[in-house]
């Protein structure tokens, strides 16, 4: 059994998060100005993966020109600030991500398309509920970051022999017991170490618990997201569905069934084509736009 | 049949519908069925595997005489609430994926009077209310389009909160579950 401290010193063993996706989250916080665009053009040409994406999705179907091909020039000035500034985030997010989740049972990109297929349900949720859209897909991206932390002090399969032997329970509550915090603390922890704005990390802290006085929208479009993504069969592990949608945040956000219903069968259609997720958020924003 | 036996077919419902996320297409003696996604095969070595059922549901129909078998992973149970989506992926619902399944298994030779069916998944969040219960009415869903085609369930791994690994293994259409780390037969028991 790990102690809280124990579970803090593990932070420090993580890589740090790239200090050009922490400019990226303050941009998008921020709301992404055109003032911005610049910044985030030297971040997509520093980074091969960044630029493939960026023009795939400035060629893609969605919004490209037919018979036209656009250069990185002319994709950066098309899909503007913030579509760059998400598209870039999620590439180095889906990096951090891509080995995580061992101790959960988790393939390999497996806790990625979950936080992309996250961020994809939180922002639409956010325009439905007058919630900031970028905040909620930043939030909902990183939501999940404390799973690295609870990778380091795990083991291999310590969480499988857990959750094997338990009672159908929050699995909060089970990784509070065996290392002192759950990952959704130990991810706000993480936010607040890299200096994440504090709406930020006060979601990726509630996310499974959304706080109720006084309650948080961010946080409740990010709770929810996270349901819609498991429903959609994103990123479960050993901890399978042992999470709550919690009855006051549901009610908050006057979702219905149907809705999230819809937005489950989004989010799978949003990530599958291509076999790459990577840009495929920005897709319905962008189609929206059109 | 003028398609090999060695050749799965996989059923996506149009050259470019979407496949589920697929991290690891797998062994060669594997096919891989991806969330909201179906396969068939008559080829007896291979196995057909779907990961991450939570509350979707893994369907697997199986003929012994003919060893031809299918899995469907949907997700959803009612394709009335996306009907953009049920055009572009059927096998995502219930309601359209389960018939497609018996169509593409008797396609491929199997006899409907035979079909050994076999179901696994429908599993819920904690403490949900009513509310939501998608793994409930995934369930229910299946069991209606069984009624319809006066077919029962041979076994079936159902409910709680676990996330489950099902394989057909087509030589002799032995289905095999991983739930927490633990590998089950779930038939023929």
């Amino acid at each position: 059994m790990a102690t809280l401290n124990e579970a803090i010193l593990s932070l420090d063993r993580l890589p740090a998060l790239p200090s050009t996706s922490v400019r990226l989250v303050a941009m998008l916080a921020n709301g992404g100005t055109r003032a911005d665009l610049h910044e985030v053009e030297a971040v997509i040409r520093a980074d091969e993966s960044v630029v493939a994406s960026v023009l795939r999705l400035a060629n893609s179907a969605a919004f490209g020109t037919p018979g036209c091909t656009f250069s990185l020039g002319d994709s950066v000035r098309r899909l503007g600030t913030r579509t760059l500034a998400k598209i870039a985030l999620e590439t180095q997010v889906s990096g951090q991500l891509a080995d995580a989740g061992v101790s959960y049972g988790l393939r390999r990109g497996s806790l990625a398309g979950s936080a992309i297929g996250g961020a994809i349900a939180a922002e639409t949720l956010a325009r439905r509920h007058r919630v900031d859209p970028e905040l909620a897909f930043v939030a909902a991206l990183l939501r999940d970051i404390g799973k690295l932390a609870i990778d380091a002090i795990a083991g291999p399969d310590a969480l499988e022999r857990i959750a094997a032997q338990a009672e159908a329970r929050p699995f909060l509550a089970f990784e509070r017991e065996a290392f002192g915090a759950d990952h959704a603390e130990l991810g706000a922890i993480l936010c607040e170490r890299w200096g994440l704005p504090s709406e930020i990390v006060r979601a990726v802290r509630g996310h499974h618990e959304p706080p109720s006085s006084p309650a948080d929208p961010v946080t409740d479009v990010v709770h929810a997201a996270d349901c819609v993504a498991r429903w959609a069969g994103l990123g479960l592990g050993c901890d399978g569905l042992l999470y709550t949608f919690d009855a006051g945040a549901r009610e908050r956000l006057a979702t219905t069934r149907d809705e999230l219903e819809a937005l489950i069968a989004d989010v799978h259609s949003a990530l599958a084509p291509a076999g790459s997720a990577i840009g495929a958020s920005s897709l319905p924003n962008l189609r929206n736009a059109a | 049949m003028s398609r090999s036996p060695s050749t799965p077919i996989s059923l996506p419902s149009k050259p470019d519908a979407p496949r589920a996320l697929e991290f690891d297409r797998g062994a060669r003696d594997r096919v891989v069925v991806g969330v909201a996604d179906l396969a068939v095969s008559r080829d007896p070595t291979k196995s057909i595997i779907t990961y991450a059922l939570g509350s979707c549901i893994g369907v697997t129909l199986y003929d012994p005489i003919a060893k031809i078998g299918g899995m469907l992973h949907f997700m959803l149970p009612d394709s009335t609430v996306s009907p953009d989506k049920a055009a572009l992926n059927p096998p995502m619902f219930g309601d359209l994926g389960i018939p497609l399944l018996f169509q593409k298994v008797t396609e491929a030779g199997a006899r409907r009077e035979r079909l050994i069916v076999c179901a696994a998944g429908g599993a819920e969040v904690l403490a949900d209310d009513g509310h939501f219960r998608i793994g409930n009415r995934n369930r229910t869903i299946l069991r209606k389009i069984l009624w319809k085609h006066n077919l029962l369930v041979s076994a079936e791994d159902t409910g709680g909160q676990h996330s489950r690994t099902m394989t057909l293994r087509l030589a002799d259409g032995a289905i095999q579950l991983r739930v927490q780390g633990k590998e089950s037969q779930l038939w023929p028991r």
